[in-house]
């Protein structure tokens, strides 16, 4: 996975962009909101989310490509959860009004994360008085993961130039390994973060 | 299992979400009573590690693959409540930044995939390391302890549906419960190889001298998922759906105008289930004895000894003093 | 103070036991506090003669929680505004030295102190002050840039000990990443991750900056524009490392360590011309002695 999968259009310039951050994340939960609860009926206000997303996107430079890879991924699941809903008498619209409501939320959030780096998500939780804790935790796991990701990438590698046999239970056996291995260093570096916490005065 | 937007209605959104805060608020102000500084970037590594282990591919048959989603594997490396914080936190990266997981089905998402999994994995797997001691009983423990979680999570997921009234119970429960009871096996076997590869690196992580048993924590737990229970599932998994059915029908929820979409409670059935909910029952306790049999085979295979490791299998390489970590380099070994 | 401030009667057992006469009297011994230190082109600095001393640990033992010795009664002194280069083999103990200078560990500090910066022991009650006081630079920059952005990790010391937040600013001009602030830790080189480090640590004002292996990880043009850093930094320095040359260039003064005991203590240059004393403990006369170089002098 590559580091700029998450972050490549958020530090663009555009109108967009230049939003602060806690309107962003407001105007985006507002209009999730009301996506969900608004009923399919009122066609006219789909259509007209749906325009001004796009617009949006444009607005921000956002390639719809990217965009469309992004939707791709999370699709399945709502497909696949929405399809129950066709067995049912009267399913069809209610597969409709799933499938739209979901693809605009997913466009909704995929927009707000393309345009707003990380860090100021972080810094409006802080302002918003979420516990102290969390936002660390977060900040962390933001700061991390890609750390994490690299490291199991150079294992699975190693394990897999010298496995030969292919064999299914094998594989998972190795992974399980690289997943253990992966925690032995991570509470190790952790140990080793909190020693530099401390060096520069964290109490 | 991340529910995306628009599958829930307001009232389930809310009733969920409020149970999610309150777990998770509950846990948060338990690490600040509890938790010593030192384990402070421990719980964000570990979110970053839980995360990362979500991303591996496990082969399972023609192309699929399974993943991990390791509330338990969490729960026993960190303890509950942290363990708590690390999946709300790993979801609301997985929400924000991947779009994985509505934003008005967050605290449904963390209700289920944080408190029910955590919590409830946690419970069955204290409750058979009591009974089976050493490594098998962490294998068998942990394998059906996170069958029985992500099978109990899918289930909830599935009544948050169906309360919202977008897709029948009688639907979405056999789907949900029917393929997390097979995801789960993969979960199980993941949670519990992984778990046996810490213990033989560094038994201690396992183990941990500091940790104690935290009954406040467990009843806590255990209370908001029993409501959610209540909530989300009882009145579905109740012996008499038909009559449950003409309450809805005489309370006018079958509007198709109204805010919760088409009609809630279809008139189909699904031709193998049958009406009464034993079948259901027969096939869940099943599936359950199934799953056990399955977790204390894989501890027979994994650990043919008790106590001991597969035999040929080379310990890893000391990885420096145990409580003295920032004595090693990236390679593990003793360093200056 | 005491001129020879350690020996080593336990550890390796070497025939010339004695620290400071590594060159076997072709020259002088350096006692640590009492000699001005010499100059080489193209460094600036600064030979106080103040008689309170920037950093001195007085016999330093340390154990394992599981047992193993890692120090062995060190003892040193170093002087304000010295550089000091301590080297040694895998497993010496290095690493663990530099963290007892901030009092990272031992995790519990009790009884008689061994270290003191400035005068003032690292004791539980004084560990804000001393962490200000000393600035330590880690071996992985990964550890240490633990914020999300650039502008934060270097605010986070500053704002920990409640100092000027102009300071951030200044420090990462000081390395050359002004412009920076908004970068990502993930999307930096290795040389600009160990900047925004060593920037974060400037940015507290320092007494003492400790570094463990500060080019262990940098290419060449990153291993230069470190080095020519650290040569405008006029705070005293102890600098662990594996690269010889960079000791030889930056460090008039070196500490040898081998099995957690001070073996040698002189002048770099010295005791790195020393083939046998560095194959003894593991090391190796590195090549910028061995050669005239066309653009090294002296």
């Amino acid at each position: 996975m590559r580091h700029d999968f998450l972050d490549r259009y958020s530090r663009l310039e555009s109108p967009v962009h230049r939003w602060p951050a806690g309107v962003k994340l407001a105007t985006a939960f507002l209009l999730v909101l009301l996506l969900v609860l608004t009923p399919l009926a009122t066609r006219w206000f789909f259509a007209m989310v749906a325009a001004g997303l796009c617009g949006a996107a444009l607005a921000a430079r956002i390639p719809f490509s990217y965009l469309g890879k992004r939707l791709l991924l999370v699709e399945p699941f709502v497909l696949g959860m929405a399809v129950l809903t066709l067995l049912q008498p009267g399913g069809r619209v209610v597969f409709l009004g799933i499938v739209v409501k979901s693809t605009l939320c997913l466009l909704t959030m995929v927009l707000l994360a393309s345009t707003t780096p990380f860090a100021e998500l972080l810094r409006v939780l802080r302002r918003a008085r979420v516990p102290a804790l969390l936002v660390t935790t977060l900040a962390l796991l933001y700061r991390y993961l890609f750390v994490l990701v690299d490291e199991t990438e150079r294992m699975n590698r190693a394990r897999h130039s010298r496995t030969f046999t292919g064999r299914r239970w094998g594989t998972w056996k190795t992974l399980a390994d690289v997943i253990g291995q992966l925690f032995v260093r991570s509470t190790e570096r952790a140990e080793r973060i909190y020693a530099a916490m401390c060096a520069r005065g964290w109490k | 299992m991340h529910i995306p937007d628009g599958f829930l209605d307001a009232k389930t959104a809310v009733a969920s979400g409020a149970l999610a805060a309150t777990g998770v608020g509950a846990a948060v102000w338990q690490a600040k009573r509890t938790l010593p500084a030192r384990r402070v970037p421990l719980l964000g590594v570990t979110a970053a590690f839980i995360f990362a282990a979500q991303m591996l591919n496990f082969p399972v048959a023609g192309g699929t693959s399974g993943h991990l989603v390791g509330g338990v594997l969490a729960a026993v490396l960190v303890g509950p409540s942290a363990a708590l914080i690390v999946l709300t936190a790993v979801l609301v990266v997985q929400c924000f930044l991947f779009a994985d997981g509505g934003v008005t089905a967050l605290g449904a998402n963390i209700f289920n995939m944080g408190l029910v999994n955590v919590f409830v994995g946690y419970a069955i797997y204290r409750g058979v390391r009591r009974l089976v001691a050493g490594r098998r009983g962490l294998v068998w423990g942990a394998a059906f302890a996170s069958w029985c979680a992500t099978v109990l999570a899918a289930v909830c997921c599935a009544g948050q549906v169906a309360w919202s009234g977008k897709v029948a119970w009688r639907l979405v429960f056999p789907a949900m419960a029917g393929v997390h009871m097979l995801i789960g096996i993969g979960e199980g076997a993941i949670t519990a190889l992984v778990l046996l590869a810490i213990a033989r690196a560094r038994p201690e992580l396992i183990d941990r001298p500091d940790d104690a048993p935290q009954p406040a924590a467990t009843i806590g737990g255990g209370l908001l998922v029993a409501l959610g229970l209540a909530l989300f599932v009882a009145p579905f998994a109740s012996a008499w759906p038909d009559g449950l059915e003409k309450v809805a029908a005489k309370l006018g929820f079958e509007q198709p105008a109204a805010l919760l979409g088409a009609a809630p409670f279809p008139d189909y059935k699904l031709p193998w289930l049958g009406d009464s909910g034993w079948v259901t029952a027969a096939v869940g306790a099943l599936g359950t004895l199934a799953a056990f049999a399955f977790a204390w085979l894989l501890a027979r295979l994994l650990v043919p000894n008790r106590g001991t490791g597969v035999c040929g299998e080379p310990r890893l390489v000391g990885l420096g003093s145990p409580i003295n970590p920032l004595a090693t380099d990236r390679r593990g070994r003793p360093s200056n | 103070m005491n001129a020879n401030p350690q020996t080593s009667d336990h550890g390796p057992q070497t025939p010339d036991s004695r620290p400071q006469t590594a060159s076997r009297g072709r020259e002088t011994p350096f006692p640590a506090n009492l000699r001005p230190q010499t100059q080489d082109a193209g460094r600036r600095t600064q030979a106080t003669l103040d008689p309170q001393l920037s950093l001195e640990v007085r016999n330093l033992s340390y154990r394992y929680p599981d047992g193993r010795v890692a120090l062995r009664g060190v003892s040193f002194a170093i002087n304000e505004g010295e550089c000091v280069g301590l080297i040694g083999p895998n497993g010496a103990g290095k690493s663990t030295l530099l963290l007892h200078l901030n009092g990272i560990l031992p995790e519990r500090i009790s009884g008689a102190p061994t270290v003191y910066v400035g005068g003032v022991p690292v004791t539980e009650q004084n560990l804000p002050a001393i962490r200000r006081q000393v600035g330590l630079l880690f071996q992985d920059a990964d550890d240490q840039l633990f914020c999300p952005t650039v502008f934060e990790d270097v605010a986070f010391g500053p704002q920990q000990f409640g100092l000027d937040p102009a300071k951030v600013q200044a420090a990462l001009a000081q390395v050359g990443l002004a412009g920076y602030e908004q970068r990502s830790p993930q999307h930096l080189s290795r040389g600009e991750k160990r900047r925004v480090c060593l920037a974060g640590v400037l940015a507290c004002d320092p007494r003492v900056l400790v570094l463990d292996e500060p080019t262990s990880d940098l290419d060449p043009r990153g291993k230069r524009e470190l080095k020519a850093l650290l040569q405008q930094i006029p705070a005293t320095k102890l600098i662990a490392s594996h690269d010889l040359e960079l000791v030889v260039e930056l460090c008039p003064r070196s500490l040898v360590l081998d099995g957690g005991v001070v073996v040698a203590d002189g002048a770099t240059r010295t005791l790195l011309a020393d083939a046998a004393l560095m194959l003894k403990h593991g090391l190796e006369r590195p090549h910028i002695l061995q050669h005239q170089h066309p653009h090294f002098r002296g």
